[in-house]
């Protein structure tokens, strides 16, 4: 399967693909931490950075301003060729 | 004129590809009915028999050389491309990545992985493992795994930094916990009933541990999950159960008339190590009318000693003072084969199972063709 014809699984969080006793390991739960405080990765440290609506963007660590996404939660699958 | 049967030399001579300094004589064979008037070359199992011979030169678990002497070039290819290509091997097909923040890119990641060779237990790898097969209905997929067919494996790695290293540490495998990721962190996830083939020596691990899959820094992790899967070399090369499965033919070296004294040793020169050896002329040959030793005696002359060392390099044939007096070719049925395993199946093995697949090739076809002309 190439990556365009992937389908996003229905089912939040749990993997659908490798079902019965082949489940991949569970997706780690990112969000939840915090309580609605959105995680960020700081681009100097690389310190994971809880951020919510009230808090500056700025790393609580090193004060750096340039914050970067976290990669998706979900399972990404491939064909090893 | 009545026809004259061959001689021995004559058999042997049509044998020979010739090689000259710039050209390569008789390439094609001319054992086959109607090409000699009078003889009969039409295929027989007995006289195949008779002029059949294998022979092993080295045989350890990854590498094997043999020849295969008296055989054609069609069958002795069928074999090469069938160990290339048609013998079945376990590999990692599908990876399920939940994390990679490493810097090496998803898709290249799961190239690399399914590239690592693994072993495991022989019974259980070709036996007890069986086919997969994509359903054609898409949705049908998860019902689709097995424990005869599906091979379950995880790597799952985190760098960190390491308290313990000494200050001003410069070597990142020092400075940080799993700075580098390995082939041996890939960890086995037996299902059924794989813990019975698979277990303690038998069990499914990389061929070489120290392959280096990705570098981590801290921070970075790699979580992921892995379906492996038979498949063939045909539909991909890491499937392909050897490094290396090819053949050469044997080559030939005849020297007509006699090398000795300082061209011997030149001569010697022309070829690789052990293929030429030098042995003083005895009292006996120098005493021959006509021999052209006459007057020689106690000097070097230029002996063959171990042709299938040689790489027909025809360095010789460049040298003024060998004209005339050597020729080079090679045996066009003596194929010397070597294949080199990449772990999974035993070197001899390989082959093994490349005749009983043209056996059962040969078989389906005979099958077919009945079933054509009933």
């Amino acid at each position: 399967m190439s990556r365009e014809e992937y389908q996003v699984p229905t089912g939040s969080g749990s993997p659908t693909v490798g079902g019965g006793s082949f489940n991949a390991p569970a997706a780690r739960d990112y969000a939840g931490e915090g309580g609605g405080a959105i995680h960020y990765i700081c681009g100097d440290c690389s310190a994971r950075v809880p951020l919510d609506k009230a808090t500056g963007i700025r790393c609580q660590k090193c004060g750096a301003r340039v914050l970067y996404k976290e990669r998706t939660k979900r399972m990404v699958q491939f064909e090893a060729r | 004129m009545p026809h004259k049967p061959p001689t021995k030399e004559e058999l042997e001579e049509r044998k020979i590809v010739g090689i000259k300094d710039e050209t390569i004589t008789h390439v094609s064979s001319s054992d086959f009915p109607g090409h000699y008037p009078g003889e009969d070359h039409s295929w027989d199992i007995e006289s195949f028999r008779r002029g059949f011979s294998v022979e092993f030169h080295q045989n350890d678990p990854f590498e094997a050389s043999f020849s295969l002497i008296g055989i054609d070039a069609s069958i002795a290819n069928a074999f090469r491309r069938i160990m290339i290509a048609d013998i079945p091997t376990l590999a990692i097909e599908t990876v399920f990545i939940n994390n990679n923040t490493s810097v090496i890119q998803d898709e290249v990641l799961s190239h690399r992985l399914g590239l690592i060779p693994f072993k495991g237990g022989h019974e259980g790898l070709h036996n007890f493992l069986k086919w997969w097969r994509k359903p054609t209905d898409e949705s049908e997929i998860n019902n689709s795994y097995y424990d005869n067919n599906t091979v379950s494996l995880r790597l799952e790695i985190q760098c960190e930094h390491n308290e313990k290293a000494a200050a001003g540490e410069t070597d990142p495998t020092k400075l940080y916990k799993h700075a580098h990721v390995y082939a041996r962190d890939i960890e086995f996830c037996p299902v059924g009933r794989q813990d019975k083939y698979f277990s303690g020596a038998d069990t499914i691990a990389p061929v070489n541990p120290d392959i280096l899959i990705a570098k981590l820094r801290p921070g970075q992790e790699i979580s992921l999950s892995m379906h492996m899967h038979k498949g063939v070399g045909s539909d991909h090369s890491k499937f392909s159960p050897v490094a290396t499965a090819s053949y050469r033919l044997m080559p030939v070296i005849k020297i007509e008339r006699p090398i000795l004294g300082r061209d011997a040793e030149k001569f010697m020169r022309c070829f690789p190590q052990g293929v030429i050896k030098l042995e003083k002329v005895t009292k006996k040959e120098a005493a021959k009318k006509g021999s052209g030793y006459e007057g020689h005696e106690g000097e070097d002359k230029a002996v063959v000693a171990d042709p299938m060392r040689d790489t027909v390099s025809r360095e010789c044939l460049r040298h003024e003072e060998f004209k005339g007096k050597v020729k080079l070719g090679r045996r066009r049925d003596h194929f010397i084969y070597l294949v080199e395993s990449t772990g999974q199946w035993e070197s001899d093995a390989i082959f093994l199972e490349s005749v009983a697949h043209l056996k059962k090739r040969a078989q389906d076809l005979e099958k077919q063709v009945q079933n054509m002309v009933r």
